[in-house]
């Protein structure tokens, strides 16, 4: 009787080429975007609209600016630097705040290539931002730092000899010589490019990037997103399957079935094991366009994948047939769908990694099944983690399927006695 | 007829249920036999739908009981089993074909893997459906989706068929088949005689189908019987008299009317009226004073009360006491 079930929403999927589009298309196509789109939010590829106005006006700033605008990813719009300070400073916040610009860049003074300048005075080089784009800033200022290491050393060897001069005392006349002859070496090293960034000027930033211990290719945002769509298209598709149980209850199919032997529980199980399988074929396909398109070990790792889809997809399916059992319309379907997609997506990380979320936010996203099918497919792929690992995410979303499905059956035979 | 098919397939006794704070189905009883039609009438809210859960075993009385076949339907699936269902909408698989609506709810009653292909075919042979067997569902026309609701209700051989509403919605060559349908699986001819239980609102159809008839009427079954019997008690040699006039009458064309005991159907704006003769010659004299009074009349026509009538009275759309006023009223 429940293959009967199975069979029957089989054929009604099958025949409906819209909603087997929407089903099995949609959702590796819409990874495919969000691997694309997320998956470089690192700022690699980024492109930044710069506003930039040079104050110094000398030669070395001519040529700090050229290498400023030789960035990759960063678009100067020049603003004329005849006005007064006040002026240049208003406009580059102007062009800021009406969008224009994502960030500005003002060389106010001349950047100071040997040890006498003060400690006290404005830097050089200030860079403005907005704080709905405090990304872009951190980006820039990044970047800003990565090049004076790497072209332009020597003004971080000025600014610290400058730093222990104001603290140790002065330099006698044969040290400032030795400093002065040491510098014009690094200029000339700079300008020929023989520079290796070795003078680090104190580490002044110090970055750590970690390895995929699964030995991949991947920054961690593919195997990311694709278990993030994969369970935000699960719940999705699941709560939609779903809602058909009200319109069979609406239609007077279920009328019809409940005055049968099987009663609600045939119909209800019938459902969510279709819903299951559905959910199962729809992973497969993001994952396989996952290792097809960017390289994520899924033949490799098939067997604990499988383990996490088949879980995931039952969770997401008796949540859904909750859900439909406790609506009573198709109208209430819908809205409690779509807002519980939307908030169980967000929370659990299917939107953003949740990494970047308060802590009290990512506390609650423990409560969703997106948070532990991410984690046990981050496991699976980046990770590299094993079923010792994993166990934990598998239980949760065993024991909330499981939890789903009795409560569902008891509302659905409830709702067959009313 | 045997003596098993005079068999009681449908038994409910002193059948009491209760919403919160409404008592809807009150010390009720009905017995059906084996192959015949019954025809349950009553207007929106009497209960109808409660019986119907109940009698299908989705709800336990309070009180008294319920055996189909007679096994106890809230507790026995072979019970449930026994019972075919079709209900007012098109209950189907929409983007499924007639068969395989057929296969699907024939297992989903419990009928064995082997049997189901042959019990469709059956079905389709009963209701006609084989040329649109293998149509999708949502592509067909009302008539033949009713006839297939029907078909997916009787595949599995229930011993009791409820229809609710049958024919609503559809066109009269189709309604005039399905009724044959009804005719045929409830009498002679078939394989398997069905008891059925016809909910309708359509009170000439059930006067045609129907063997007996029963109404719901504040919770209990009255009035049960077969039609021409019941029509016959309530109502003796009495005919009822209809006049439709050309407009809506003024005070003093009103008051000629209801001196010659006619009253106005209700929500019909005063061009209906209705009345009883204890003669049907009774009304051309009634009528010449009409034509005295210079009323215009449309038309008007002398009938046997039919079970419309006896539902006016029943219900109480027509006070019964006005039949005896008529007869004073024709007596002066």
């Amino acid at each position: 009787m429940i293959l009967t079930v199975v069979r029957a929403m089989w054929l009604g999927l099958w025949r409906d080429r819209g909603a087997l589009v929407l089903a099995f298309l949609f959702p590796p196509l819409l990874f495919i975007v969000f691997a694309e789109v997320f998956s470089g939010s690192t700022g690699e590829g980024l492109e930044l609209n710069i506003a930039m106005a040079d104050s110094a006006n000398s030669s070395f700033s001519q040529q700090f600016v050229d290498s400023i605008s030789a960035i990759d990813g960063f678009v100067l719009s020049p603003l004329s630097a005849s006005d007064s300070d006040i002026d240049i400073e208003s406009g580059l916040s102007e062009a800021v705040r009406t969008g224009q610009a994502d960030a500005a860049i003002w060389i106010r003074t001349e950047p100071p290539r040997y040890p006498d300048s003060d400690l006290d005075g404005e830097a050089p080089v200030l860079v403005i931002g907005d704080s709905s784009k405090a990304l872009a800033v951190a980006v820039v200022h990044g970047r800003l730092q990565a090049l004076i290491q790497e072209q332009f050393p020597v003004l971080n060897v000025s600014r610290a000899v400058t730093l222990v001069d104001a603290l140790v005392g002065p330099y006698s006349d044969e040290q400032q010589q030795s400093l002065e002859e040491l510098i014009d070496e690094l200029e000339l090293e700079s300008a020929s490019g023989e520079s290796d960034g070795s003078i680090n000027a104190g580490s002044l930033i110090e970055q750590r990037m970690r390895q995929s211990e699964a030995g991949i290719d991947d920054d961690g945002g593919i195997s990311y997103y694709a278990g993030a769509v994969a369970i935000l298209f699960l719940l999705f598709s699941a709560m939609q399957g779903a809602i058909s149980l009200i319109d069979e209850r609406s239609s007077g199919i279920v009328d019809r079935l409940l005055a049968g032997p099987g009663g609600a529980r045939v119909v209800v199980i019938g459902k969510g094991v279709f819903l299951t399988l559905q959910g199962l074929v729809q992973v497969s396909i993001i994952f396989a366009v996952a290792w097809w398109l960017f390289g994520i070990d899924w033949i490799g790792k098939f067997g604990l994948w499988l383990i996490t889809a088949l879980l995931a997809a039952a969770s997401a399916a008796w949540l859904a047939m909750l859900m439909a059992s406790l609506c009573q319309t198709r109208q209430q379907a819908q809205t409690a769908s779509a807002f519980l997609v939307l908030i169980l997506s967000a929370v659990g990380g299917s939107m953003m990694p949740r990494f970047l979320m308060p802590g009290w936010l990512r506390d609650l996203g423990w409560l969703t099944p997106n948070a532990w099918a991410i984690e046990a497919w981050q496991g699976v792929f980046w990770r590299g983690q094993g079923a010792a690992e994993l166990w934990l995410a598998w239980l949760v979303l065993g024991a909330s399927a499981l939890i789903a499905m009795c409560i569902s059956i008891i509302l659905s035979t409830r709702m067959s006695r009313a | 007829m045997s003596e098993a098919q005079h068999s009681i397939i449908l038994s409910i006794e002193q059948l009491c249920f209760d919403y919160p704070g409404r008592p809807v189905l009150q010390e009720l009883d009905l017995a059906l036999q084996h192959g015949e039609l019954f025809a349950l009438l009553g207007p929106n809210g009497a209960g109808k739908s409660t019986l119907i859960r109940a009698l299908c075993g989705r709800l336990r009385p309070h009180k008294g009981s319920i055996q189909v076949s007679g096994l106890d339907p809230h507790r026995s699936a072979a019970a449930r089993k026994s019972i075919g269902l079709v209900p007012q909408q098109i209950a189907l698989y929409r983007h499924l074909t007639v068969f395989e609506n057929l296969e699907v709810f024939a297992r989903l009653a419990g009928v064995q893997r082997v049997r189901v292909s042959a019990l469709a075919q059956q079905a389709l042979d009963q209701c006609g459906l084989e040329s649109v067997a293998g149509q999708i569902v949502s592509e067909l026309s009302g008539g033949w989706q009713r006839r297939a609701n029907i078909a997916c209700g009787l595949v599995h051989e229930p011993a009791l068929l409820v229809l609710d509403e049958p024919t609503v919605g559809i066109d009269l060559p189709a309604r005039l088949a399905i009724e044959q349908l009804l005719t045929e699986l409830s009498g002679q001819g078939m394989t398997q005689q069905m008891t059925i239980l016809l909910i309708s609102h359509d009170l000439e159809q059930v006067e045609r189908l129907a063997d007996r008839v029963g109404f719901l009427i504040n919770g209990r079954m009255q009035h049960v019987g077969v039609p021409i019997e019941l029509l016959s008690q309530q109502f003796g040699q009495m005919h009822e008299w209809h006049v439709q006039l050309e407009q809506k009458p003024n005070a003093a064309d009103s008051e000629l009317l209801n001196r010659l005991e006619l009253q106005p159907e209700p929500a019909a704006g005063q061009l209906y009226w209705r009345g009883w003769l204890d003669e049907a010659q009774q009304a051309g004299a009634r009528m010449q004073r009409l034509e005295q009074a210079q009323i215009a009349v449309r038309e008007w026509r002398v009938r046997q009360p039919g079970l419309d009538s006896l539902w006016r009275t029943v219900y109480g759309m027509a006070q019964p006491e006005s039949i005896d006023q008529t007869n004073e009223a024709l007596a002066r």
